[in-house]
Formats: structure tokens, sequence, C-alpha cells
């Protein structure tokens, strides 16, 4: 799709008056991805985009960088792996472009990963999940808050443990990413003893998940972990709505993907209550750095006539945060070199909105600082109560804790 | 022209192609042309197989992607499991298109049109479903694989499966061709106009109904195959992408499925558009070009451009002269 041009940014930087003669002689520096726009990835990557958009027109009115403007090219890769090798050639063979962004998500970005290996070229990874763990691509550099693999089933497993768990249930859908999760916490339960009384994968699109969870419940769980996409985890949060989940319950949730979106929060309303899920981003105190609110003052108004998520806590600011890497690393090692970049990006601390950023060895963020949330006091339809704080308490990580677990699950949903 | 200069004119230009693939990854240093290249090749052969069906016979396959699919899959597991090289990979891919185009040849014997195209799609979402709970090949989640080293004279594993995936497209012409001007031909086109009337003048219709199936899945399959290669990924919602289906049918239909060469012009107008769009203009507009082209060819030229080209076509296709 779109090769977007940067009217609005160089606009932009003639009012500011800064360094516009130089930013109109130079060549602009090339910033190429695919991007989801059609497909079932598409909301997601609108909003990613979006961040990453507000980004390239904040440094063009700052003067671009080295002194010259960024423009990116975007691809719409229908949300589909087998689009990305045909959109990466054309980026790096045809479009020449300086550097890569990845597009958000695995699948699409899963059958790029030997291309720039081959090639030698840095990627900014955008939410992807261990794609660089059988490639071992030195100048990969995952902007997502997961950390190592096992980290996110730890952190909820933790949680629920420590107010009582001694066994589980494991309910994922039969997606690639939900799959992902549900491997990583039947390693975690193996490791910790944690017996797994349950263990179920449905369908994609399974729309009645009353009978599932009436299994479910028989087996009587102390912790259930949920491993879900958008439309499933609607109606399991209905079903147990309708039919309970049991007393013995102390922790429901984990990794229910769509609870982090406006229109499935709205949707959903107080069916909320209780549910503590995966986040990385929340309008808690301990989430606002540098530029973190002057970013969504941004990003609430562009929302609207970009027509995307109007919360977009969960993917834009990392799509800015990816540009505020690539910003320090240009302007600290004053070129373009690909080498130099990766260097740059792999030794040192990177200071963004989404706060200070450090990468492990494989290119993955070196701490987990994806947050288990607890969903409190939500009324049905309203997007606006989503933007105070205190609806979603952060348990974990400690450093960004704001509340503490409310247990069992039945009491915390009242 | 007689048939004979016809066949040798038709052999000449299948040499001159493959040489012009050849020369071309040895010249072009550009990757890009490979790639998209491939794509639009790997749609030729198709819906080149899909029209043998599909067109010839009459009866409307919707699991191209089952048969992508698994080709796909039969690719991945035998490269995870004994390092197969690739002409292995294809031609057990293949073969295994062929045993399942065997069991949806015999779908027909009861069930026919809109019931045997409903059952297609029954077929995909089956072993779309037993796929993903494999997890040898990585189930839902997925599976990456490394190539192995590129075999001379290519020097890019994409320059090498271009020149496979030119190969796949011209076997698949090649038999298609075969087929319709032979009595395997006739047999189906006299089926395709009324089953019951072939069959009371001694067409051995259910012969020949697995012939097709059997080709048709083969071919599908064989160039299904090489995806694995290309992506170095795969997963079954890619594998299986609905798109696969929707996409040959809408090829061979706009090119004409009276002829051989229809689903051949059907896939380059098509393919290259698609290809064309997805790096210009916006993605709304690329999704939306499938569906009005389909519209205006249904209502503008029901046989295809080959009904457009030489009104003969026409007659053969059913249509009046």
């Amino acid at each position: 799709m779109k090769r977007r041009t940067f009217l609005g940014g160089a606009m932009a930087a003639a009012v500011a008056g800064r360094a516009t003669g130089a930013l109109a002689q130079q060549p602009p520096i090339k910033i190429g991805m695919s991007m989801p726009q059609t497909g079932g990835l598409a909301g997601g990557g609108k909003a990613s985009l979006l961040g990453i958009e507000i980004w390239r027109d904040d440094i063009n009115a700052k003067g671009g960088l080295l002194g010259r403007k960024v423009e990116l090219i975007v691809y719409d890769d229908k949300s589909s792996a087998s689009e990305t090798p045909a959109i990466y050639s054309k980026l790096v063979d045809v479009d020449k472009v300086d550097l890569l962004f990845a597009p958000y998500a695995t699948v699409p970005t899963a059958p790029i990963m030997p291309f720039v290996k081959q090639r030698g070229l840095l990627l900014m990874g955008n939410f992807s999940f261990q794609v660089n763990s059988k490639v071992g691509h030195d100048m990969w550099f995952n902007n997502a808050p997961w950390g190592p693999a096992d980290s996110w089933a730890s952190s909820f497993i933790d949680l629920a443990q420590k107010a009582g768990g001694k066994n589980m249930a494991l309910l994922a859908a039969d997606q690639e990413f939900a799959q992902n999760l549900a491997l990583t916490a039947r390693d975690v339960a193996k490791k910790r003893n944690l017996p797994v009384v349950f263990d179920q994968s449905y369908p994609p699109n399974t729309v009645e998940f009353a009978s599932i969870i009436r299994a479910l419940k028989a087996t009587k769980p102390d912790i259930v972990y949920v491993a879900s996409y958008p439309p499933d985890s609607a109606g399991i949060l209905r079903a147990v709505n309708e039919i309970g989940i049991g007393d013995d319950v102390k922790v429901f949730g984990g990794g229910m993907v769509g609870l982090q979106f406006a229109a499935v929060m709205s949707n959903l309303g107080s069916l909320l209550n209780g549910v503590v899920n995966y986040n990385t981003w929340l309008p808690e105190q301990s989430m606002y750095h540098a530029g973190t609110k002057e970013f969504f003052e941004v990003y609430t108004k562009r929302a609207v006539e970009a027509k995307v998520d109007p919360l977009g806590y969960y993917l834009a600011p990392y799509g800015y945060a990816t540009g505020q890497m690539i910003e320090a690393a240009v302007n600290a090692t004053k070129s373009l070199d690909q080498k130099g970049l990766a260097k740059y990006l792999r030794e040192n601390e990177h200071k963004t909105i989404v706060g200070p950023i450090v990468f492990a060895a494989d290119g993955e963020w070196k701490e987990s600082a994806t947050v288990q949330a607890q969903f409190r006091g939500v009324v049905d339809k309203d997007v606006e109560q989503f933007r105070k704080p205190g609806k979603q308490v952060i348990l974990y990580p400690d450093k960004l804790k704001t509340g503490t677990l409310i247990s069992p699950f039945e009491a915390a949903r009242k | 022209m007689n048939k004979r200069s016809h066949s040798i004119a038709f052999w000449a230009g299948v040499a001159v192609f493959l040489v012009a693939v050849l020369a071309m990854t040895q010249i072009v240093r550009n990757e890009y042309p490979f790639f998209a290249g491939y794509v639009i090749l790997q749609f030729i052969a198709l819906a080149v197989a899909w029209s043998i069906l599909g067109g010839y016979a009459g009866y409307v396959n919707f699991g191209t992607n089952a048969f992508f699919g698994v080709g796909v899959y039969t690719a991945v597991s035998l490269f995870k499991a004994t390092g197969a090289p690739l002409v292995v990979q294809i031609a057990v891919a293949g073969l295994i298109g062929m045993l399942l185009g065997f069991a949806v040849g015999l779908l027909t014997l009861r069930m026919r049109g809109i019931f045997f195209s409903i059952a297609t799609i029954a077929l995909a979402i089956i072993i779309e479903t037993c796929v993903m709970n494999w997890r040898f090949v990585g189930g839902a989640a997925g599976i990456q694989l490394q190539r192995p080293p590129v075999m001379a004279p290519f020097d890019s594993y994409v320059k090498m499966l271009f020149f496979v995936q030119a190969v796949l497209a011209v076997i698949a012409v090649v038999i298609s061709r075969y087929i319709q001007n032979s009595r395997i031909g006739r047999g189906l086109q006299a089926l395709r106009d009324d089953e019951l009337a072939a069959e009371c003048t001694g067409v051995p219709t259910l012969k020949l109904k697995l012939v097709a199936c059997m080709i048709s899945g083969a071919l599908i399959s064989a160039a299904g195959a090489p995806a694995a290669m290309y992506l170095q990924y795969a997963d079954p919602s890619s594998a299986f992408n609905l798109n696969y289906s929707v996409s040959a049918l809408a090829m061979a239909l706009i090119g004409g499925t009276a002829h051989w060469i229809g689903p051949v012009l059907g896939a380059i107008l098509l393919g290259s558009t698609q290809q064309l769009l997805a790096v210009t203009i916006s993605s709304e507009v690329n999704v939306l070009v499938l569906g009005i082209m389909l519209v205006l060819f249904v209502v503008g030229a029901p046989k295809g451009i080959i009904g457009l080209l030489r009104p003969r076509y026409r007659l053969r296709a059913g249509g009046k002269p």
C-alpha cells in the first residue's frame, strides 16, 4: 500500500523555522516497513503505524536525522506471512531504504528474519514473539516488553501461587500467539511441579464457550490461564458470567488478547472486573516517562481522523519508542551504518516514552516489562473510564506495581 | 496452422520461456523480480491446475487451499524429518496431492454442483484443523525453517525457487494442454455439458473425474511445496489461506476455462496486478480489485479473455458462437 509522503512533517518543520534549507537539499532518510492494514492484524497494525508516524512528524519538526528529513515507506502485508518476503525485497532492492522496521506481529515477521540475516541488515522488531530464537540474527531488536520467553507465564503463575493456587487449568486458542503462550505456561507449570488439571485448545472462531467452561469448572482449578484471541476472549468472559467459574479459582486470565483494545473493553464493560491480564502500557502513575503524556495527547487527537483504537495503549507508544531508539542511535553514531547502529543499540540503555529499554543478546528486552493488571470497578459502555488510573491496577512487575491482587476471582468480580 | 505446426510452436515457446527464465536468474542481480515473479508463476500453476477439474470437467473446487497447504506441510514435514532436498519435497507433495485428489474424486460419486464445492471447503477446514494440532510441524504456532545451501548454477535460493516454480508452471501447462487435446479432455467436456448423457453414450465419467481430480490435486500440491522454502516459515493460517482458492478460481474464470491458455492469461493479468497494487496504491483498493475484475468479467465477458479474443472458444465453452 501506501507510500507515505511527509508533507505534514515538512510543513511542521517549515513552521518551526528550523534547518529547513538543509532538509530541502538532502535526500530523505527512508525507513521501510510492511504493516498489516487489512486482515486480522489490521487493527493493531494501524495503531502501531500511527505511533511511528507521530515520531516521524516530531523528528522532522526538530530538523530530521543527520539534517535529513525522515520518510516512511509502508506497504500493506494483509496480515499474511506470504506477502512479506516480496515486500522486504522491494524495500531493500528497489526502494533502497536506509533502515528497516518489522511489521506488527509474529506471523508477518517470521519469513523476513532469514532474509535480513543473510543481507546483514538491522531490523527493529514490532511485537513479535521469539522469531529470532532459531535464526540467531545479531542485528535484531524486538521492541516488545515480553523479555525472556517464559517470563510471561511465570509472572501470572507467580501471582496465582502467592494467592494460594495449587493447580492450573489451561485454555488456549488454536492460533499462533495463544499456542506460544500455552507452551510456555506448560513449561513453567512443569518446572514448578504445578499440576495442570485441564488443558484444552479450541479452534479459531469458536463462539460458544458454555460447554468448555462447564468442563473446566468441573475440574475445580485454582488458577485459570487463558490464552485467547479477541472474539473468543469476549465469548469466554460471557460464558464465565453466565455459568460462573467456581469459588476455588484464585486468579483468572493471563494471556487474553483483545482486552487491551478500546472496542472490546467498552463492549465487555463490567464483565472485565476481576480478570488479571497482560498489558504493555496502562495509564497508571508508574508508567509515565518523559514524553509519554505529550505522546498520548497527540495520539488521542490523531486517532480520531485515522480511525484507529482511541486509547492506543497496547502498540502505539512502542511504535514511537522504536523511532526514539533509532533517533538516539543515529545521533550517537552520526551515521546510518547498520553495524554501528546495531552495536549502539546492543550496548546502551535507551530512554523512551515506554521506559528505559536494554536488549539481551538475542535481541529481546533483557527484562520483562509485560504488566499483569487486574480490572477493577469497570462499568458498562464507557470508553473514557479507561483513561483514568485505577481501572487496571498493576500487580506485576514489582517496580511498576500500583496495587495488590484481590482474590478469589469471584470476590474480585463484585 | 495445422496441428503439427501448432505443436512445434508450443514446444519452441516452452523452450524459449525456460531458457529466458534461466538466463534471467544468471543476469539480473536485483532480487525483487524473483520474489514477485515466483508468486505470479505459482498462481499460473495453481490456476492451470484448478482449471483441469473446474474448467474442463465443470466441478468447481473451492479447496485449492487444502491441496496447497498439503503441499506446504508435506515439504515442511519431510524437510524436518529427513532434510529431504527440494525436488523430493515437490515429488512427494505431488504424490500426496494425487491421493487427496483421488479421495475428492470419490466425493463426486454423490455430490455435484454446489454440494461438491461446499464439500471441498469442508475438506480444507478439516485438514487445516489437523495440521493445527500436529505439534511436529509446529501446530498453530507455526514453524521456522532454515534453507539448505543453494545449488549451482544459482547464486541465491530465491532465484532457484523462481526457476523451479517456472518448471512447475510449464509442467502444469503441458499436462493441461495434453488433456485438452486428448480423449480425456473431450470426455470431461462431455460430462460437464451433461453428465447423464455422457454416461449413457459410453463416456467413463467416474474414471475421468477421478483422473482429473488426481492430476489437478497433484499439480496444486506440487506448486505449493516450494512455498515452505520460499517463506522459510509455515503456519496453518497462511498455508491454508482461502485466498489461494479464490485467486485460482478468479484467475481461471477471468482468463477463460475453454483453453489451457485462459488460466495462464488470467494468472498473469491478475497476479501482476496484485503484485503491482501491493506496492503502489492503497491496500483497501488492492483487496477490491479481485472482486471488481471478477464482476466485470462475469457481466462483460463470461467466457473470459480468450472468449473475447477468439470467438470460436465461446462455442467450445458451451456458449453461442
